[in-house]
């Protein structure tokens, strides 16, 4: 720095919230007193428009180029005051700010003390701003798309959205069909189903020409920074193309049978298969994980539709932002657990739901075994809130609520069947409480326990052993068919997701929102957006409310044409680097390479993918590499300012 | 060796994202706490070299807590909080090699919501470190 | 009387190890006898004290001062050399840093005593006889004086003003010989710089670098008599702690010619603080768990950590003057 620090300190009283306990009239005095210091005030609110005219004029008066400013938290004023002093001509980051309200006046009563430690903070952070460098934000050009991963109800909706914005949108799902676990959920309200919702938001993306749909296809590598992210997908093949009619010949001849994942195993398919009803886009496809390429498919097939020796393909996309929307696993009981996978009468409520849905394996008729349950008994809470060993710690939300409407269904269909509710707690929120009103109006027996009922294979049927806590009694009851009303888990691929998107887990191994309240739907990651069962348990609407969100955070970011980077990016003393290449491993976002100068190799930062930890420059064992703003040199002469008075 | 007029002097290198939010928090909820710390905001954790602890110590800081986001997976820039684990595990075993109490130095994971628990971890070593005495040194030169 | 420059040699706690380095220089010590005068070398001439005391200030152009500050005679001698030289040069790592010696500062004086001369498994002295500490003993009458052992080991220029730095334990021929050639250039560089070695860490000339793999990272420490390393992969890569990155480079990476990782005899580059705090940090940062109680397990395999990061620095440590205080 050629020019000689003149540094302006400016102390907020923030009304009484610092003065109160801390003398400003002091500190300001004080400030007059460190090296490099050529003018102190204090006032009332810096943040407001008299404050920020004050130091813009004795930026100009006294020829100021460094400003401190002895206020609330930077993560509140911080770009307030930047803004004011970069009217003031200023570069924006040429601002240092003590925070003496948050960490001082608001934290302790003593005023000598809050006092004496405002004063500590001021000279340290005078001590910094002398050595604070004028920088530049980054900017990038952005691109105008979007990559939503996961065709369920929040991806679709947030596909929706963003085309209606007139972004372009890449939606990539899995699966060889849009829809989700929404299609195969049962009923919401009276009339109407998963499916129903499933098929209004297909409709929607089928007719929009700014909708590219990948399907059967997988996100494999994702790099870059917003704005500007190349995302890999492979599209594995489907076998069969558009010219396929849906007659279902092929079907016929296939030899192969294994369980139906879109009925929960209830029924079977074929290697060669249509999920469901209005599975999207709807043409058969084939399982290769079970296609023994008989050909029998081929030559039943009279529109030339399958072709066996497709391949898979690469693509790279170019987008701007990502939402994961891929969703959730139902928990599945461990065999034992309630006697799951010991009887075929005990079942999920994920499984229920089918047999409850006329495009359903029993076409909508309660068969369970064979026959119509005379009594049918839920479990709530299963895999949820640590009933069972292998449970995790959370309620999972909306089972109670399926389970209500499912049980209320049940009685309407079949008022003689006894339906019990065995129960912790019911938590139907918000309107749905109305279900546990309208269940016990149909006469539905809820049990009431607190260790978790016991489930017997007799000689005579299902038992259930349960102490019911209201009246404090061990009872048995005999049933017919159980339902488990599992809960939701993290998919099983999430882990390879984080690794390619690094985007971060919670404990539970949902995806991690930046903050529920500051930033929802944001990922930590900048540009990668969270929506839908991906971060937590959710129901239908709640998952297509994240997906809206986060297409409107989408469309923040994107819709200037530019997106701008903080720089406090790490950068090399290319003459002091050795090149012994300890940087490159530690940065997180692979940021750093080598590259050849003078005839040496030394390390280079990528400035775009540099997202500013610092963490190389710590590491580093030359001191070659730095981080702006954060260097050596600003951060001690800050450590001594904070001991030595 | 006690004396009564003696207030331990605490430098806290907190990252931006956890630490220092958790404090902001603190003073938010009007959490009151001792005013024995000074803290220094960096980005992530993984910023803070052991040459600033040095540093801080060298000019006769009394304690010093290095604090990030809790590792694993907590870290907004994924993996500097693992860096700074390894880093200051390491460090422990020089200061506990060169016989400087182990009070004298803390590595916290604070989380941006665990006001409470920063306000626990400044009472404990402000307690241990008026125990302790202040540490004794000839003040360095730099 | 010749107008050569005149210069002199001195050592304190030493090993005699820079002695012999100038010693090394072979054929080259030709050429500095005939461009200096060597007023002082106690190794090897016999000129006195009093010699240095009788010339006029400045007088001498360079005095080359070997080993750590320990004794009392020590400190007068420099003292008296930094009075009567214009430049002094703190050669070899002792002198810059305090060097292997330097580590006794782990211990206060009456420790390192006791070890010494009580406790040390093959001695034998019952009568607890140590070194005087009053300055003089007496032999048949007379007194002669004793030099005192000062309480810590002191890098030169905690005594004296020192102008360059010679690093290396010892300093080689080439870094010797490029030093001397840079203080007879007439172009001296800023006062307090290193000379005659490189401005980059040890990396920059070691045959090995160019040998390690995209992500340096470790997943164990290894030390030397573990095995025996590879001689074409960089060491560190190999899961030995070796300091070259973090060493200042000059020496030729002799230590890794021979198969031996860098312990740091060059010590810091510019701009570094604390040589061990850096040290510790990429050790740390490369270690790649993630786990504590597996940090903790591979970290203890290391033998003597402070002995490894400080091992010619101690002295120059910013803990060190926590070092000579009361502890437990």
């Amino acid at each position: 720095m050629s020019e000689e620090p003149r540094v302006g300190v400016f102390i907020c009283h923030c009304g009484l919230n610092i003065a109160a306990r801390v003398d400003v009239k002091a500190v300001s005095e004080y400030a007059k007193t460190l090296p490099n210091v050529v003018v102190s005030h204090d006032y009332v609110f810096m943040c407001s428009t008299v404050g920020q005219e004050l130091i813009k004029e004795e930026i100009k008066k006294h020829n100021l180029n460094r400003i401190v400013v002895a206020a609330c938290s930077p993560s509140m004023h911080e770009p307030t005051f930047r803004a004011a002093i970069e009217s003031a001509g200023l570069n924006k980051y040429l601002l240092e700010m003590a925070n003496i309200r948050e960490h001082c006046s608001w934290a302790h009563s003593d005023k000598e003390a809050a006092t004496e430690k405002a004063k500590d903070l001021v000279r340290m952070a005078v001590a910094k701003a002398r050595l604070l460098e004028p920088l530049e934000e980054i900017e990038f050009q952005a691109s105008p798309t979007a990559l939503v991963l996961g065709g369920g109800v929040a991806g679709m909706r947030a596909a929706i959205d963003l085309a209606e914005y007139g972004f372009n949108v890449y939606l990539v799902e899995k699966s060889p069909t849009l829809g989700g676990r929404a299609a195969l959920t049962g009923w919401l309200e009276s009339d109407k189903r998963g499916a129903d919702v499933v098929n209004n938001l297909i409709n929607k993306i089928a007719e929009n020409k700014n909708i590219q749909v990948f399907t059967n296809a997988e996100l494999i590598e994702f790099s870059g920074f917003p704005g500007n992210f190349t995302a890999k997908i492979r599209v594995n093949p489907r076998y069969v193309n558009e010219r396929c009619v849906l007659c279902g010949e092929c079907e016929a001849e296939c030899p192969i049978e294994v369980a139906n994942e879109y009925q929960y195993g209830l029924s079977r398919r074929k290697a060669i298969f249509f999920p469901f009803k209005a599975a999207y886009p709807p043409m058969y496809v084939i399982d290769q994980r079970v296609c023994i390429r008989c050909g029998e498919c081929v030559k039943a097939c009279r529109y030339d539709a399958i072709n066996l020796n497709k391949q898979p393909a690469i693509l790279e996309l170019k987008v701007g932002a990502l939402i994961i929307a891929t969703g959730y696993d139902p928990y599945q009981p461990p065999k034992g657990e309630y006697a799951y996978g010991l009887h075929s009468n005990i079942i999920t409520l994920f499984q229920l739901e089918r047999l409850l849905d006329k495009d359903g394996p029993t076409q909508g008729k309660l068969i369970i075994g064979g026959s119509i349950p005379r009594r049918i008994a839920f479990i709530l809470c299963v895999g949820s809130r640590n009933t069972t060993p292998n449970s995790r710690n959370y309620c999972s939300r909306m089972c109670c609520t399926s389970t209500l409407t499912n049980a209320i269904k049940i009685k309407e269909r079949y008022p003689s069947t006894d339906v019990y509710v065995l129960y912790q707690d019911i938590n139907t929120y918000g309107n749905d409480e109305s279900l546990y009103e309208q269940a016990g109006e149909k006469l539905v027996k809820f049990v009431k326990f607190e260790d978790p009922p016991v489930v017997d294979i007799g000689p005579e049927g299902l038992v259930i052993e349960v102490r019911e806590v209201t009246i404090q009694e061990d009872i048995s009851i005999p049933v017919d068919a159980i339902v488990l009303s599992v809960g939701m888990v993290p998919r099983r691929d999430v882990t390879d997701l984080i690794s390619i998107t690094r985007v971060s887990c919670g404990s539970e191994g949902f995806l991690r929102e930046a903050h529920l309240k500051l930033n929802p739907v944001e990922a930590p990651t900048s540009g990668i957006f969270l929506a839908g069962a991906v971060t937590g348990p959710k129901n239908i609407i709640e998952s297509i409310r994240a997906g809206s969100a986060s297409a409107s955070k989408v469309a923040a970011l994107l819709s200037k044409g530019k997106v701008k980077a903080e720089p406090f990016t790490a950068i090399v003393n290319e003459e002091r680097c050795s090149g012994c290449r300890i940087c490159i491993g530690i940065c997180p976002y692979k940021a750093i390479t080598l590259r050849e100068v003078d005839g040496r190799k030394v390390a280079y930062v990528e400035k775009a993918l540099c997202m500013g930890c610092g963490t190389c420059s710590a590491t580093c064992p030359s001191g070659a590499m730095q981080q702006y703003s954060f260097k050596d040199r600003q951060i001690i002469e800050q450590t001594i300012a904070a001991i030595r008075r | 060796m006690s004396d009564n007029n003696y207030e331990p002097r605490i430098v806290v290198f907190a990252c931006n994202w956890c630490t220092y939010a958790a404090v902001d928090l603190a003073g938010t909820s009007r959490m009151q706490y001792p005013p024995n710390v000074r803290v220094i905001r960096v980005m992530c954790s993984g910023r803070i070299d052991p040459q600033f602890v040095l540093t801080a110590f060298k000019q006769g800081a009394d304690g010093v807590i290095v604090a990030g986001c809790h590792p694993p997976s907590d870290c907004h820039y994924i993996s500097g909080n693992i860096k700074a684990l390894r880093r200051y595990t390491l460090f422990r075993r020089l200061l506990d090699e060169l016989g400087i109490e182990k009070e004298r130095f803390r590595l916290e994971w604070i989380s941006a919501s665990e006001a409470n628990k920063w306000v626990k971890v400044v009472n404990e070593m402000v307690e241990d470190l008026k125990r302790l005495g202040p540490i004794k040194i000839e003040v360095g030169v730099v | 009387m010749n107008s050569r420059p005149k210069v002199a040699f001195y050592w304190c706690a030493s090993c005699g190890g820079c002695e012999e380095a100038v010693v090394d220089l072979a054929e080259k010590i030709l050429d500095v006898v005939n461009l200096v005068d060597i007023i002082f070398w106690p190794v090897a001439m016999d000129f006195k004290v009093s010699d240095v005391e009788a010339l006029p200030h400045g007088a001498i152009t360079a005095s080359f001062i070997n080993g750590g500050v320990r004794l009392s005679e020590h400190e007068k001698v420099v003292k008296l050399l930094r009075q009567k030289s214009k430049l002094v040069v703190a050669y070899g790592a002792c002198a810059c840093w305090g060097g292997i010696p330097g580590l006794a500062n782990i211990y206060r004086l009456e420790e390192v005593l006791e070890r010494a001369y009580v406790t040390t498994s093959t001695t034998v002295n019952p009568e607890r006889v140590m070194p005087s500490q009053s300055g003089w003993v007496e032999v048949d009458g007379a007194r002669i004086e004793v030099p005192k052992l000062l309480p810590s080991l002191k890098p030169l220029d905690e005594v004296i003003d020192v102008d360059y730095y010679v690093p290396g334990c010892p300093p080689t021929p080439e870094v010797t010989w490029n030093a001397i050639q840079v203080l007879l250039s007439g172009k001296l560089p800023a006062k307090g710089s290193v000379i005659g070695a490189s401005s980059r860490s040890l990396c920059d000339e070691c045959p090995l670098n160019k040998t390690k793999p995209e992500n340096v990272l470790i997943k164990e420490f290894k030390r030397v008599v573990d095995f025996v390393p590879k001689p074409d992969e960089c060491l560190l890569v190999q899961g030995l702690p070796c300091l070259g990155p973090v060493t200042r480079g000059g020496c030729g990476a002799l230590c890794i010619n021979a198969n031996m990782p860098c312990t740091g005899c060059f010590g810091p580059l510019d701009d570094i603080h604390d040589y061990g705090g850096k040290a510790i940090s990429f050790l740390g940062s490369i270690l790649d768990l993630e786990d504590e109680e597996q940090i903790r397990r591979e970290i203890s395999k290391l033998p003597d950590l402070a002995g490894l990061v400080y091992k010619y620095t101690l002295a120059k440590s910013s803990l060190k003057n926590l070092l000579r205080s009361e502890r437990k």
